[in-house]
């Protein structure tokens, strides 16, 4: 009979690429496991609601409305954007909490998850799948929102928005590595959980998100410092016809998500015994 | 016997006392794992060996016990034999499907009903979707939960919850099994179901089985592992590991006042402690120093197992025993004629009520601990003196 076999050893012996084989095969073993929970957490999560699925686009659709009435009522003055401005600022929004969701899902599956990472033995990359497939479910919502709010602006997207969903998929999985390599602090430390929202706060008024890149000034500086004022206006620009400024940008952005990736999920494999011994 | 399925070689692990230094060091275990810098195998500051240096095999068909007081490292040793940490030194090989009765109903979540939690817990403990729609008609039989199984979990009894949990883990076909003792929950039936299926799995695996409880080990294990303090302190024959078990714990208790008025324990001794085979002719001193003269009252002396359950009991009513406490200090004796108990450590419980009165004068227990070795230790704590004839 051939037995599967185990090995437990110390984590500070171990191969580079055999870790990473290990970690997807553990992706590939743990699917029905990260589906059926996020069955369970999404089947719980609306049960106990009136509302359900709206409030996926609450917060998106709050955060949109106080902005489109400083800019409509004159309280702001912003600079002139190529489409109407409340499909800006709502698409601007969309993505910019995407990029939150993404960078916060990994620690926060891991988090609601934690009893039965200290008593079961599962592949762990289960977590990470779970978190994904509760932001898609989300993530759905939210784009059948934006395709109303086009349709009402009747803006026609191009034969560039092929590219949209590609590069917002390039956009999630760089995100979502940089919050799994976040993760093995932020689950210790409560100070990084802390500290997200409030930089991500900080950031987006440093984005064009809920207004356009000005002209000219120091502004224009710091947003062309800042590369993610380039994921979101060439996100916004190919959902909405126009085309993407910055293609170089997005071909050293595959380089890196790739490498970052390969790293994120090395890390995640390795630090989890370690964590797990933390969490009990 | 059976091929080696467990191999634990020299594993150690350490853990730190203090919160704030075990999460630093486990961030900088992290940094060195990944940088694969070499961490120091010494202790750092307030670290300390949770599990030293431990080895040994276990085989197909054989059940191994595991017995240790509350922190001796027994659950970060199945923790490292789950894979859920790693060892810092040494290494464990499994060799086949394991399965782990450790916590019952793991991911369940209150809001849903059984029939969806059999699910998620089934996909948890490792089943595919195919096995769980096999098995699911099962798993609701052997739970006994038909009726109730598209009802919210939140609403279930505590017991209805471990049973479900129970029997989802039942439908395991492991090649080892991690057995701890929390498990055989419910109410009698559903218990004798329990050690049912559990001996059932035992046949083809080999089990690593954790328990407090004596008798249990004695009765189920093939073999069992001493730990104190995270080192073996003695392996080998049931027998000899249980009785090294009482050896170690052997220590005075102190009495424990649950009850009196009017009247005080002064005194509760035997001259022996230690015995060995059948109990005869053992006096206990008593005295007891009453405020005013009690009458008609209920004498109880109870022999308690070492988790202060009542084993057996003599009482002065039963036996129309007039005792009287006079003002002031009273001397008494009880004689215990003749009994017969299983290896282990006993002490003594007496309580005194009035009859007609049933008022309460006195309750004290953990008195006086006596401790029993025999030549075997049994599954029960009272021996019956009989012999077979044929």
């Amino acid at each position: 009979m051939n037995l599967e076999k185990h090995i437990y050893t110390s984590s500070n012996s171990y191969s580079f690429w055999d870790v990473v084989k290990a970690s997807l095969k553990g992706f590939r073993d743990s699917f029905y496991l990260a589906k059926q929970l996020a069955k369970r957490d999404i089947q719980a999560q609306y049960r106990q609601s009136f509302l359900g699925v709206f409030w996926a686009i609450f917060p998106v659709l709050i955060n949109s409305l106080v902005w489109i009435f400083l800019q409509s009522s004159g309280t702001i003055e912003v600079t002139a954007t190529s489409i109407p401005y409340p499909a800006f600022v709502l698409i601007g929004t969309t993505l910019w909490g995407i990029i939150g969701e993404c960078i916060n899902l990994t620690t926060q599956s891991v988090n609601a998850n934690r009893s039965i990472i200290t008593k079961i033995n599962f592949d762990k990359e289960a977590l990470i799948t779970l978190g994904l497939v509760k932001f898609f479910f989300n993530f759905l919502i939210k784009i059948g929102l934006i395709v109303v709010f086009l349709i009402f602006f009747k803006i026609v997207p191009s034969i560039e928005i092929l590219f949209f969903i590609p590069l917002l998929f390039l956009s999630i999985v760089f995100f979502v590595a940089i919050g799994i390599l976040l993760m093995p602090i932020s689950l210790l430390y409560t100070d990084i959980s802390r500290l997200i929202p409030i930089g991500l706060q900080f950031l987006m008024y440093a984005t064009p998100v809920v207004y356009a890149m000005p002209p000219d000034g120091i502004m224009r500086k710091v947003m062309l410092l800042n590369p993610l004022s380039y994921i979101i206006s060439d996100l916004r620009n190919i959902l909405t016809g126009y085309g993407i400024e910055n293609p170089i940008f997005w071909f050293f952005g595959l380089l890196v998500t790739i490498v970052l990736n390969i790293i994120a999920l090395v890390v995640y494999r390795i630090s989890m015994p370690i964590l797990t011994e933390r969490m009990s | 016997m059976g091929e080696v399925l467990i191999k634990v070689d020299h594993v150690s692990k350490k853990f730190a006392k203090d919160l704030k230094k075990s999460l630093l060091y486990g961030l900088s275990d992290v940094f060195s794992v990944i940088t694969g810098k070499k961490q120091k195998k010494l202790l750092r500051k307030d670290e300390f060996w949770a599990v030293k240096d431990i080895s040994f095999e276990v085989r197909r068909g054989e059940c191994l016990g595991l017995i240790g007081h509350n922190g001796a490292g027994k659950s970060t040793l199945l923790k490292i034999l789950n894979g859920l940490i790693a060892p810092d030194e040494g290494s464990v090989t499994m060799y086949g499907k394991v399965g782990a009765l450790i916590e019952l109903g793991a991911g369940f979540n209150p809001i849903l009903t059984g029939r969806e939690n059999i699910y998620n817990n089934a996909a948890i403990i490792g089943f595919t979707k195919k096995e769980i729609a096999a098995k699911f008609d099962e798993i609701v039989a052997f739970a006994e939960l038909a009726e109730f199984i598209d009802m919210p979990v939140q609403n279930y009894s505590s017991g209805m919850k471990v049973r479900l949990g129970f029997a989802i883990a039942a439908q395991m076909e492991p090649d080892i099994l991690i057995i701890d003792e929390v498990l055989a929950v419910g109410d009698v039936n559903f218990r004798a179901k329990c050690y049912d299926r559990m001996s059932e799995l035992m046949k083809n695996c080999c089990v690593i089985f954790v328990s407090h409880s004596m008798p249990q080990i004695s009765k189920v294990c093939t073999w069992s592992i001493l730990i104190e303090k995270g080192i073996i302190k003695a392996e080998g024959e049931n027998g000899k590991i249980i009785e090294a078990y009482y050896d170690y714990n052997y220590t005075e208790d102190k009495p424990i006042l649950i009850f009196s008025e009017g009247c005080t324990l002064e005194k509760f001794s035997t001259v022996q402690r230690t015995f060995k085979g059948e109990i005869n002719k053992l006096k206990i001193d008593i005295e007891i120093i009453s405020q005013t003269e009690i009458k008609n009252i209920d004498v109880s002396i109870f022999l308690m197992s070492r988790e202060l359950v009542p084993i057996c009991q003599s009482n002065s009513k039963l036996f129309d025993e007039q005792i009287i406490l006079k003002k002031g200090k009273n001397q008494l004796a009880f004689m215990i004629n003749k009994i017969y108990l299983n290896s282990g450590i006993y002490n003594f419980a007496l309580t005194i009520e009035g009859i007609d009165t049933k008022k309460h004068y006195l309750w004290i227990q953990n008195l006086n601990s006596i401790q029993v070795i025999n030549e075997y230790t049994l599954g029960s704590p009272i021996i019956i003196d009989g012999r077979f004839k044929n």
